[in-house]
This record gives structure tokens, sequence and C-alpha cells, in this order.
């Protein structure tokens, strides 16, 4: 299958911009063949809302802008950013991700872990989402994350004991730190290493879409990337500019990847779930 | 190593900013005062990398002749750095205030020359289409070494969270002449006047202390502990919290149940 992240600047709180934008990145994945194109974290919405959440919040069954989205994923799938409320859950904004593929929305993902502190005040104007899942895709089990959710390693454990071959991150992660020797933000490292590392001892595609340009100052670090199974770093965007990254995975290198390292068939998750349970009854034990 | 920038890759985000705030508020052009210190040679040298030099606007803004070794450095800079310039003697203004409410105070008398600075700049950003880019840079504002509503007066501030070590690395980086990395820094309210004797150490401690409380958030006996002079750690730590008026937006009397810089919160980015 071919792949394309997104690595763009939405602009901040104008829906109907963003929408334009996402139709003709899509039209510009089918150009390119691609099977998927995933775009980075509020995709739709920009991130630095603010009390803007309520008034970019839409539910993606009934929304008109976002049923065009959903109508021109024929023959393409998708994976955007949205603020989401839904009928049965009004007055709550979630940040959220939606796989959507063939005219369907395979799943919505609500953000678990709101980053709330220094600059970041996400629980602040926004509610949290309680699950992570697994589902079917075109393409195999695939797992949603978004941003922060990455770097609780517990998030992808999850997907990979519900056997997701496809890891996906969608994500607006601000660059911090201009130590390094090397191009980019310090702060960039940090997601590269958990993207080596899940997707080493997940023996599963990490996908990971962050976005650029700039929002009351702070630059958003761009850097998308994807790694092989095993830990394998096959593509990644420039810092941050804009980018279309678009890459060819092989779908058989999950099997042979788990094949060889036995990650997956020696995986215990009765004995963590059981453990965690006695954690969570006794942490003092 | 504390303070070390990448220089390359600091231009390259500072850039950015500028050419993106503007852009995405409708502007092309920027202006700001030139004083022929580091810090405006530093942000005028972005500006030109981001916007053009054709676009780019210094003023220079002396009082009288007292500064004249200062204007011929501003005048070299933008020189070299091909942009425009215009020159304008804040003295007249000035003299005919103090004409009429005379004072002795060099304070008063340094930042009523700030804020008819900004007057003007503010009027020639308005007359050039254009916004301004402020110089402040981050040991400056964290002390509070600056005059509100006078140089901390901007549109968007390029330098803001550079302590002045940096600026000056990042001054090497772009090529600026050595007589503007080198010189003694000073806030030009007076003759003779230098900010490290104003405020009793010199850049290169301060900026370590600082970096020690703020990106370390040592407490002040940690930042003793790590080997700076007790006295001075105290006093930066004094300027700092003395000055926190400053960096803030003044509060607001809350009366509703929605109020502004309360909890009526939109981005300053809102829909751009």
């Amino acid at each position: 299958m071919k792949v394309a992240l997104a690595q763009f600047a939405p602009v901040l709180g104008d829906v109907g911009r963003n929408l334009e934008t996402h139709l003709d990145l899509m039209d510009k994945a089918r150009r390119a063949k691609a099977d998927l194109v995933v775009f980075p974290e509020l995709s739709l919405t920009g991130y630095t809302l603010k009390d803007l959440a309520a008034d970019v919040a839409l539910d993606p069954a009934s929304d008109r802008r976002f049923r065009r989205i959903v109508e021109h994923s024929r023959g393409l799938s998708v994976v955007l950013g949205f603020m989401e409320e839904s009928p049965a859950a009004r007055g709550l904004f979630y940040n959220a991700a939606a796989f959507v593929s063939g005219g369907k929305v395979l799943h919505v993902h609500r953000k678990v872990y709101l980053p709330t502190n220094g600059l970041f005040e996400e629980a602040k104007f926004f509610a949290q989402g309680r699950d992570f899942r697994v589902f079917p895709t075109p393409f195999g089990r695939v797992g949603l994350l978004i941003c922060r959710d990455f770097l609780h390693y517990g998030a992808s454990y999850v997907l990979f004991s519900g056997g997701a071959e496809i890891i996906i991150t969608i994500s607006a992660a601000p660059g911090r730190g201009v130590a390094g020797t090397d191009d980019g933000f310090e702060t960039s490292r940090m997601w590269e290493l958990m993207g080596e590392a899940i997707s080493y001892f997940s023996t599963a595609f990490v996908l990971y879409a962050n976005r650029v340009g700039l929002e009351d100052g702070v630059s958003f670090a761009g850097g998308s990337f994807i790694y092989g199974p095993a830990g394998r770093l096959l593509a990644r965007a420039a810092y941050l500019d804009p980018e279309f990254l678009v890459h060819s995975l092989d779908l058989t290198a999950v099997r042979e990847a788990r094949a060889r390292w036995l990650f997956r068939r020696d995986e215990k998750p009765e004995v963590i779930f059981r453990s965690l349970e006695r954690v969570l009854r006794a942490p003092e034990d | 190593m504390p303070l070390k920038i990448n220089p390359v890759f600091t231009e390259k985000v500072l850039v950015r900013f500028i050419r993106e705030e503007l852009g995405k508020h409708g502007f092309r052009k920027a202006a700001l005062g030139l004083s022929g210190g580091l810090d405006s040679s530093v942000c005028a040298a972005l500006a030109v990398r981001a916007l053009g030099p054709k676009n780019v606007l210094g003023l220079i803004m002396p009082y009288g002749d007292s500064f004249a070794a200062d204007v011929r450095d501003a005048e070299k800079v933008a020189r070299e750095l091909g942009l425009r310039t215009r020159t304008i003697d804040i003295a007249p203004q000035v003299d005919a205030y103090f004409a009429a409410c005379p004072t002795r105070s060099r304070v008063l008398r340094g930042n009523k020359m700030a804020r008819e600075r900004m007057s003007i700049l503010y009027d020639w950003s308005a007359r050039a289409k254009a916004l301004i880019l402020g110089t402040s840079n981050k040991t400056e504002l964290l002390i509070g070494y600056g005059t509100v509503h006078g140089d901390m007066a901007c549109a968007v501030n390029p330098m803001g969270d550079l302590y002045k070590t940096q600026v000056r690395e990042l001054a090497r980086h772009l090529g600026l002449p050595a007589s503007i990395v080198d010189k003694p820094p000073t806030a030009g309210l007076w003759s003779g006047q230098t900010d490290e004797a104003e405020i009793g150490m010199a850049y290169s401690e301060l900026d370590r202390i600082l970096d020690t409380m703020v990106e370390g958030r040592r407490t002040v006996p940690e930042t003793i502990r790590a080997g700076f002079a007790a006295a001075k750690v105290r006093r930066v730590a004094a300027l700092v919290r003395g000055s926190e008026f400053k960096r803030k937006m003044p509060p607001i009397a809350k009366i509703s149940s929605r109020s502004v810089g309360h909890d009526f919160l939109y981005p300053y980015d809102w829909g751009r």
C-alpha cells in the first residue's frame, strides 16, 4: 500500500478553509496513487482553539462539511483531526481523530491524554476520551492515537495487544529547545525515539503525522515519520516546512517481523491485566 | 552546555515566525527602531531575511547629537542589510515637554524618550503599512529592564525567548559587524549608560543565573548552591519578581460571568 502524510498548517478556527485544503490534499493523494492520507491533529480546526472549541465542534455523522470529506473518500482512506461534539454528549468537545474510508467513518478516537501544563491547556477546554481500540481497515488492523497519547506507552501497548499492525498518531507537537547540533527542535528527538521503540517492540508500522506553521508564537515542529516493523525508519518529512510525504509500505513486513521477533506471539496481556488490577486495587502493595 | 543555541536552526525558526506572523495578519512589511545596538541589529537582519530589504523600515531616533556614534552604527547596519531607514530627531518633542514639565530625574527623562520613540514608530508603521517588530530579549523581559509602552511595545517579538548572550551568538552567525557584536550594551537613556553597570553584573553571569532559575526551575537557595554569588542571585530574583507587571496585560476587575482576560479566551491568531 502507499501512504501519504499531509504535513501542513491549518488555519486556526476556520473549518471552511481547512475543509478545502483537505479535499485538495485528498486529490493530491489520489494523483500520487496513495491508498491512505493522514492529516495532523485537529487538522480541520487548528490547535490553539481555547474558547473556539465550542464554535468549531461538529458531529461527524451529520455535519455537512465533514460529510464532504466522507463522500470524497471513495477509493481512498483518510485519517483527520477535528473537534467532535456528538448528539449523545452535547456541550462536550473532544479532540478527535477519524478513520474514514470508502464513504464510511470506520472509527473515531477521542484523545485520552490531554496535556495541561506549561504552554498546554487542553483539559481546560476539551473533554477527555476514555478508550483505545483497534479496528479493521482495508489495510489490516489499525489503532489511532492523538499526539500526547503516543508518549504514554501504555496506549500503544493496548493497540499492540489488540493486534494493531499499523499504529497511526496524528499530532500538533510544538517544537522546544534549539541547543541541538542537528536540524530540528530538541523535542523532535523524543517523538522519533518513541516511534523507533514502539515500531520495534510492537512489530507494527508507526505512522506519525505532525503539523507545521505557527500559532500564537509557537512553532509546530513537523518531522512527520514512518517506521517499519522492527524499528526501521522508512521516511521522514522536513522539520518546520510543509511537506506531502508519500511512501510505499510492504504490509507483509509485519508478518516477517512477528515471525522473527516473537513479542507478539509471546505477549501475555492477561498477566499485565491482572498485575494492573492489583496495582489499581492496592498501589502500595 | 546551558545557553548554547544552534544558530542555523534558530535563524530558521525566527525567520519563519516573522514571515508567518506578519503574513497571517495581512502584512508584508515590518518596521523597527534601530539603535545601533545588538538586539535591534539582529532583529533587522532577521527581518531582512524574512521579508526582503525593501520591506523593512528602520527608524533611527536619536536625541539630538548625544549618541552620534550609535547613529553611525545604525546607519552602517542598515546600509549593509540594504534596508530603508528614516532618521527622526526626538529632541524637539522631548524638550518641548520637559520645558513645560521640568525634571532632573534621568529615569523620567529616559522613559519619556522611549515612549516618544514608540509613538513615532507606531505612526510610521501605519504610514508604511508595516507591523512593528519588538527587540526586547529574554534577559530584559525577565528582569524588567525596559520601559512599559516604550521600547517594550510592539506587534510581534522575534527576540523575546533569547537571552542576551544567545542574541550575541546569533549576531555572529548572521555576520553582523564586530563593532556591533562586541559593543557594550546600553539602553541609551542617558550618555555613558551601560546595562551591565546599571544592573550590577555582566550579561554572561546574569544569563547563567536566569537560565538556572528559569529553565532549570531552581529556587534561590539552589541557585546559590549551584555556585553563584548569593547577593547577585537574590538581586536577580527580586528584579524578576518585581517586574511581572511588565510582562502581563493589566488585570481587569471581574464583575460578570465572562470577562476579557479571565474567561473570554481566544487565540491571538484567531481565524489566521
